[in-house]
């Protein structure tokens, strides 16, 4: 109970510093915004590809944002050393991992309510009546596939001078089942699900998703800890 | 116990084995019988560290602060305590204010409250003059001798002999990593100014 009253407390904290760094949710959005602008004019005009790929380009433009605020989200704890004072606490490390990783998924969830409406103007697909919450539902399995090995990264990388560069190198390959699980889960609900293959889909990145957040929650500790 | 030597001496490594913070290279410690790498929480719920860094968040205010520190503690402190603190520190006028905005000793200031919230029996203090003005350093030396006077144990890192020798009852004297001298923290300064 103490544990989790802990984790809430470093969400909450988390919550608060990025609203008053909310510059950088704007600086992120326009970012994604931009990516997804590029992508529509790298695959050309023809609205039937466009539409097409919808969901892997979502998925893509989530993923370069994610590398963004994933690296930002242990700057503050750096900057005066505000980690160290957290480990210095009676708290185990488990409960800020949870704590910041919970908030590094909230954040990513918050790039769907712009990021969507605007894939789904400039690619020219459409959202199937009824499937709003089902997005959204998947939106937020794939925003905590990434956050969670995301979060455990850029604890790792964070003090390093190159971890702009290291995260997206550690990163990329660990998501490859979350990119690919997502992709093919957020096509078929952009495009209709004839052959009932969502399911499957959305399993595995359930089950994706519990052993990412169980296994980075058991390393975090040694994460953190100095060398 | 105050902690002397050099820039580099180790002084600063020592305490940070001593708060868990430091895995040893070889040897093994205890602090109050407990293995600080094995048993790091039990450990940390005896002591409290004031260090070079003050464990601040640049956008949150020193209210937020405090407050955050106390609701992550296991026996947190009612509310009320949090501006009775910051009262005691001098920052009941900044208690708004973003961290970010604030001087090293104001920072100093604020990560010296945190030590009345942890409750410790063994205080480590790194430096905890410096920064400080006048009214902050009488500040420290008041808040050591009332925490000696309650059974409270001290191991102090500084350059600052003259302050911090009234403080310690033993000294030791680190070079290179190494206990080069250990004594009555009063005769330090005369071991000091000795030749090696």
């Amino acid at each position: 109970m103490r544990a989790l009253r802990q984790t809430v407390e470093i969400l909450r904290k988390d919550l608060l510093l990025e609203w008053r760094r909310r510059a950088r949710l704007v600086a992120v959005l326009v970012f994604a915004v931009n990516v997804l602008l590029l992508f529509s004019f790298a695959l050309g005009a023809d609205t039937g590809t466009l539409a097409k790929a919808t969901g892997g380009l979502l998925m893509l433009t989530l993923l370069f944002s994610s590398i963004l605020a994933l690296g930002e989200s242990f700057r503050a704890e750096h900057e005066h050393a505000a980690l160290e004072g957290l480990l210095l606490l009676p708290m185990h490390p488990v409960g800020i991992f949870y704590g910041k990783a919970v908030a590094n998924t909230l954040f990513l969830l918050l790039l769907a309510p712009l990021l969507v409406p605007a894939a789904l103007v400039l690619y020219g697909g459409a959202l199937p009546a009824g499937q709003l919450l089902q997005l959204l539902a998947l939106w937020a399995a794939i925003a905590a596939g990434l956050a969670g090995p995301g979060t455990l990264y850029a604890a790792m990388t964070g003090r390093l001078r190159s971890h702009d560069v290291l995260l997206p190198l550690l990163l990329f390959p660990l998501v490859i089942p979350v990119l690919v699980a997502g992709v093919r889960s957020m096509s078929l609900v952009l495009t209709g699900d004839p052959m009932a293959q969502l399911g499957g889909w959305v399993g595995l990145l359930v089950a994706f998703d519990v052993i990412y957040w169980s296994l980075c929650g058991v390393l975090f500790p040694y994460v953190v800890e100095e060398p | 116990m105050l902690l002397a030597g050099a820039n580099g001496s180790g002084k600063t490594t020592l305490l940070r084995l001593i708060a868990g913070l430091l895995r040893p290279s070889a040897g093994s410690l205890r602090v109050f019988g407990l293995d600080p790498v094995a048993e790091p929480l039990a450990v940390r719920r005896r002591l409290s560290v004031v260090g070079h860094q003050p464990f601040l968040y640049g956008e949150l205010s020193a209210r937020e602060t405090l407050a955050l520190w106390n609701r992550l503690l296991e026996r947190p402190w009612p509310a009320a305590t949090i501006p009775e603190l910051l009262e005691a520190v001098g920052l009941e006028d900044a208690a708004s204010r973003e961290v970010r905005t604030f001087s090293a000793g104001m920072r100093k200031r604020l990560s010296l409250a945190r030590v009345r919230l942890e409750r410790p029996r063994l205080l480590l203090l790194d430096e905890p003059f410096a920064a400080l003005d006048q009214d902050g350093q009488d500040l420290v030396d008041r808040w050591i001798s009332e925490f000696r006077d309650d059974g409270g144990a001290v191991v102090m890192a500084s350059h600052d002999l003259s302050r911090a020798s009234g403080h310690g009852a033993r000294a030791v004297l680190l070079r290179s990593g190494q206990a080069v001298w250990t004594g009555a923290a009063r005769d330090l300064g005369e071991r000091l100014r000795m030749p090696n």
